[in-house]
């Protein structure tokens, strides 16, 4: 070893010409995910910090339609300093009409405060004054997005249900919003004891009651929480604390962001592919130092060593390198990411998404060195003036195969600890082999394509052409470095544009022609028949659909904890629809069990959806208990059903008995089929007659869900874009190894008589070819995982989207010309005596 | 002497090395007959190699005129004496040069379709065959020896019906046999199509083969 340490740093004397590119792929890869990774922990420990304040307190009890029981309340002011009580729902704001105006309405997220709130934190108002004035008798303050949609002015009157308030100030900074989580409708603010008379804080309307603790110092939260439980156990309390005080959005960063670090693997293996090629290119150089030191007695062994420690000690710059790109970037742009932020950050310099980005530097990197190194033991001695390594492609020995397949199981299974989530990680890994695979074979199958393409007649009398052609099929060829390093990038842009396209197609397309116009909710049941009366003789209207709902935490399945059963599964995540129906709706389809008899009024009984019935692994005869109103229901399955959720229609997770929920207070939800034109005057009577009641426009929600599509495929598309540029360097590196190779190929040109406008044809021909080559297959494994994904997962059709498709050949086409063409120069202007005499 | 085929005169040459300007050539002044074989003798480093590439517009002369087939090549830019050798000049190289990523039949029709003839692989398959290797027509060079690799490019060089050949050391990359046997193929080619030969070698019994021997010491003819 210490001969190959003394060998290996003699050669590294003569400098670090040709790794620029190797040095480039790893520390770009390493930087993405250092950066994405160093962002990520920011986000999370700005969360942990502030996890109060987002909080709006030390921890948090939140139900579901009701208020705290006295029991509840009492036990609240015994642990804490201080209790605040806010209530959240949705409503209708309602704008009365002018002299020449109608009236304007709009949803609104509510959120009605006591004299307490904020416990922690300061709200932000404009103009500025404290909030207890500004919403002090029947003020209300709302987000400007809002008052500027319903043209309110301050001091301009508006109700909610039948409440009466006046703007006082626009909403500037709500502290406690960040776990506020999708909401439909901008927020409002008043003072709960003003909706005492506006009929929206009814048993069984749709609202949540959150009360909010500040603590003692050195109260132990997670023994407070326990207490709290066991005390309130089936009361369907939610606890949250400050440990986490936005769990929805910590959840999401860290789910989107181990998702971008994975993404960001990708751009370190098309790097690696790079990587791969300069080690390869450079131990060519190296054939005849290795031949001649084999021939002055090293062994194949001190031969791996030598050139296995030059690699690890640029490896280990690259990675240096990568890491303060990775570190510095996010702290250079703090600033801006901070203010685009909704939520807290702290930007330091975080070693654990540092080390997570070098170790898969490391494992990267050797993955892809060490093929290339173990072909240095097959040189042999008697070789020295043979080409024997450039065409070497038997496999290594198998030592080294074992050592691969161990790097790579060691690099995922790094991956699974640093993201926590072995799903993603296997299918993302999985993935990323599958498709490097595919790329690797559809490179082969484009040499033998235009291999067999030089020998057609059509092909005869076109020279550039065919030497293009003759350039990618040959034995010389860049196909395969050309594919690899574009494909993958353009690949995961492909799949996330074509998903992307056809999911927001399918939502703006194809639902409003399924979809109902309104859904309304807090209908109560004395307002039942007259709401339904008002729609009944509309020629406008065709289709009422009306259910009872209430909502519920499925809390127990089989008198087992419900996560225990069916682990994370999203029904089990927060309340539930729950309704009551006597017989099955025209239409359902029931695919195993029986419904209950019209008249059946015994034990509860539970209709479920076949789908999630199957995810969450349920079977008839099993037993759930679901916490409503805080009073448990056990009921036995006894069907389960189809239910549709691609058209916006009314549909329920789970459906009971009638005697099983009729007791308890619940309102009744709608859904409205009608004309666009007959919207609006249907809107204004129903919440002229109902104040109480919310619509919910149809169109609007699917609009921000679309919104909320395009942020998700813009951050992926970002990460895509970072394999993208990485495989652009790997091109380059592709295109400057070539460069001799095409410097004697246009000097035997020239020799033979060829201008230098056709040497130049050719070569923009070839790039030209290699790009739309690799932006195909890139676009047939983008499409074929799209599909897959848009019929198999998100169950919708789907339609090539050819704006992206054009999009992505056109890519590959430009980024090949680009680096390519960038090195075409030197060839065509070389002077074919000198390299002649040089040789090839 | 007849009207020259190939015609220099104060031909000076002079190369940017690592050490400054060095001067290969001074003053050649050579004429070179229709038909005749011309052998190119001297030391290594005399400027044999350096006159060939300038008498193929290879190289560009720092002084004097070159007139070949009654064109004065003297002032023509790259493309202008590329087209010039594509439809008077072939030439062989010492290392054969061959087009790594072409078949042997491919690179013999190079010429060929660059001049336009559309009969381009019936012909270049012809010259395979006339150069024994029509079985070997779709292999590429790194499937050949040097030998068969040498009469590929003779082949190619002889394809357009040049009417000069220009032939650096033709077997300096050969052994003793291969040698042979190409060097017999390359005069009997030029005796059945009548170009003109200008070959530079080391081999005094291959130099006596041609026409007329000229002797090149530090970059001047020695005759």
């Amino acid at each position: 070893m210490k001969t190959a340490w003394i060998f290996a740093t003699r050669e590294l004397r003569s400098g670090l010409r040709g790794f620029g590119i190797f040095l480039a792929c790893l520390a770009l890869g390493i930087a993405a995910i250092a950066a994405v990774g160093s962002t990520r922990t920011a986000i999370l420990k700005g969360l942990e910090r502030d996890g109060a304040a987002l909080l709006g307190g030390d921890a948090e009890l939140q139900f579901t339609y009701r208020f705290a029981t006295a029991d509840e309340r009492a036990w609240m002011q015994s642990q804490a300093i201080q209790v605040s009580e806010i209530t959240d729902f949705r409503s209708m704001i309602v704008v009365p009409s002018g002299a020449d105006t109608s009236p304007e309405r709009a949803l609104t997220q509510v959120k009605s405060v006591d004299a307490a709130y904020p416990l922690v934190g300061e709200v932000k108002l404009s103009p500025e004054m404290p909030l207890d004035q500004a919403i002090a008798a029947n003020g209300a303050v709302m987000e400007r997005v809002l008052a500027d949609r319903l043209g309110l002015m301050i001091g301009d009157s508006f109700s909610i249900g039948t409440g009466t308030f006046r703007l006082s100030a626009i909403l500037q900074r709500e502290p406690d919003n960040a776990g506020g989580g999708f909401g439909l409708g901008p927020r409002t603010l008043v003072r709960t004891e003003s909706l005492a008379n506006a009929g929206l804080l009814q048993t069984g309307t749709l609202f949540d009651t959150k009360y909010r603790m500040l603590l003692p110092e050195g109260t132990e939260l997670a023994a407070l929480e326990r207490d709290a439980e066991q005390r309130f156990a089936n009361s369907g309390l939610r606890w949250t604390d400050a440990r986490n005080g936005a769990p929805g959005v910590q959840q999401f960063v860290d789910r989107l962001g181990a998702f971008l670090v994975l993404v960001g693997l990708s751009g370190l293996a098309v790097g690696g592919v790079g990587v791969s090629a300069a080690v390869r290119s450079y131990l060519e150089r190296k054939t005849s130092v290795i031949a001649t030191l084999k021939t002055l007695g090293a062994s194949r062994s001190t031969i791996f060593a030598t050139y296995a420690i030059q690699i690890g000690l640029l490896t280990i710059l690259g990675i240096a390198i990568g890491l303060v790109l990775g570190a510095a970037l996010p702290l250079a742009l703090a600033p801006i990411i901070e203010a685009r932020l909704p939520v807290p950050a702290e930007f330091a310099i975080h070693p654990k998404p540092l080390i997570e980005a070098a170790i898969y530097g490391a494992f990267a990197a050797a993955i892809f060195t060490l093929w290339p190194l173990a072909r240095t033991e097959n040189i042999r001695a008697a070789t020295l003036f043979r080409d024997a390594l450039g065409h070497d492609n038997a496999l290594p020995r198998k030592r080294y195969l074992f050592l691969t397949a161990g790097l790579v199981a060691a690099l995922v299974l790094s991956a699974i600890a640093f993201s926590g989530t072995a799903f993603l990680t296997l299918w993302t890994a999985g993935g990323i082999i599958a498709v490097l695979g595919v790329l690797a074979l559809a490179a082969r199958g484009l040499r033998a394509l235009a291999a067999a393409a030089t020998k057609m007649r059509a092909l005869r009398g076109r020279p550039a052409l065919r030497l293009a052609l003759g350039a990618i099929g040959g034995p010389r060829e860049q196909a395969s470095s050309a594919i690899l390093s574009l494909g993958l990038g353009l690949s995961v842009l492909a799949a996330v544009g074509q998903i992307d396209g056809n999911l927001r197609g399918a939502i703006a397309r194809d639902l409003p022609d399924v979809a109902p116009s309104y859904f309304f909710v807090d209908i109560q049941s004395d307002q039942l028949n007259g709401f339904n009366a008002r729609l009944a003789g509309d020629p406008a209207v065709s289709r009422v659909d009306t259910a009872p709902m209430l909502r519920g935490v499925i809390s127990k399945i089989n008198d087992r904890p419900a996560k225990e059963i069916a682990g994370d599964h999203w029904v089990l995540q927060g309340d539930r629809g729950v309704t009551y129906a006597q017989t099955a709706a025209d239409g359902v389809t029931i695919t195993q069990g029986s419904w209950w008899p019209a008249d059946y009024t015994g034990a509860p009984q539970i209709s479920f959806a076949a789908e999630e019935a199957e995810e969450m692994g349920l079977v008839l005869g099993d037993t759930m208990t679901i916490n409503i109103l805080g009073r448990d229901i056990t009921g036995t399955i006894t069907s389960f059903r189809e239910v549709d959720f691609s058209t916006a229609g009314i549909g329920f997770i789970l459906t009971m008995n009638p005697a099983a929920l009729q007791g308890a207070p619940h309102s009744h939800i709608a859904t409205v089929y009608a004309t666009p034109e007959a919207e609006a005057e249907i809107l204004r009577d129903l919440a002229g007659t109902f104040p109480n009641i919310t619509a919910i426009r149809v169109a609007d929600a699917i609009a921000r869900v679309g919104e909320l599509l395009a942020s998700l495929a813009a951050a992926t598309s970002l990460g895509a874009s970072a394999t993208l540029i990485t495989g652009f360097l790997v091109l380059i590196g592709a295109a400057a190894a070539g460069v001799d190779a095409r410097t004697f190929e246009a000097a035997v040109l020239k020799t033979l008589g060829a201008s230098k406008g056709v040497i130049l044809k050719s070569f923009a021909l070839r790039a030209g070819l290699l790009g739309a080559a690799a932006g195909t297959i890139a676009l047939i494994a983008g499409l074929t995982f799209a599909w897959a994904v848009s019929t198999f997962v998100m169950e919708t059709s789907f339609a090539i989207v050819w704006g992206n498709a054009l999009a992505i050949i056109i890519g590959g086409v430009a980024a090949t010309m680009l680096a390519f063409l960038g090195y075409a120069w030197g060839p065509l202007k070389a002077r074919p005596a000198g390299i002649l005499r040089r040789g090839n | 002497m007849s009207n020259p085929i190939l015609s220099l005169r104060d031909v000076h040459l002079s190369l940017n090395g690592n050490a400054g300007m060095v001067d290969i050539l001074h003053g050649i002044s050579l004429d070179v007959t229709k038909g005749e074989t011309l052998a190119l003798i001297g030391p290594s480093g005399s400027g044999k190699s350096s006159l060939l590439m300038v008498m193929g517009g290879l190289e560009q002369a720092t002084g004097g005129t070159i007139s070949a087939v009654n064109q004065d090549l003297t002032n023509l830019d790259e493309d202008a004496l590329a087209a010039f050798r594509r439809h008077h000049m072939g030439v062989v190289f010492q290392s054969f040069h061959l087009i790594p990523t072409m078949t042997a039949l491919e690179n013999v029709a190079v010429p060929l379709e660059l001049a336009g003839e559309s009969d381009a692989f019936d012909r270049a398959q012809a010259e395979l065959e006339a150069v024994g290797l029509g079985a070997r027509a779709d292999h590429y060079p790194n499937q050949m020896s040097g030998g068969e690799q040498q009469r590929v490019a003779l082949a190619r060089a002889l394809a357009p019906r040049p009417e000069i050949l220009l032939a650096d050391e033709p077997t300096g990359n050969l052994d003793g046999t291969n040698g042979e046997a190409v060097m017999d193929l390359l005069f009997d080619l030029r005796d059945r199509h009548g170009a003109t030969l200008i070959m530079v070698t080391h081999a005094p019994e291959l130099a006596n083969r041609c026409d007329r021997v000229i002797r090149l010491r530090d970059g001047r003819l020695d005759q």
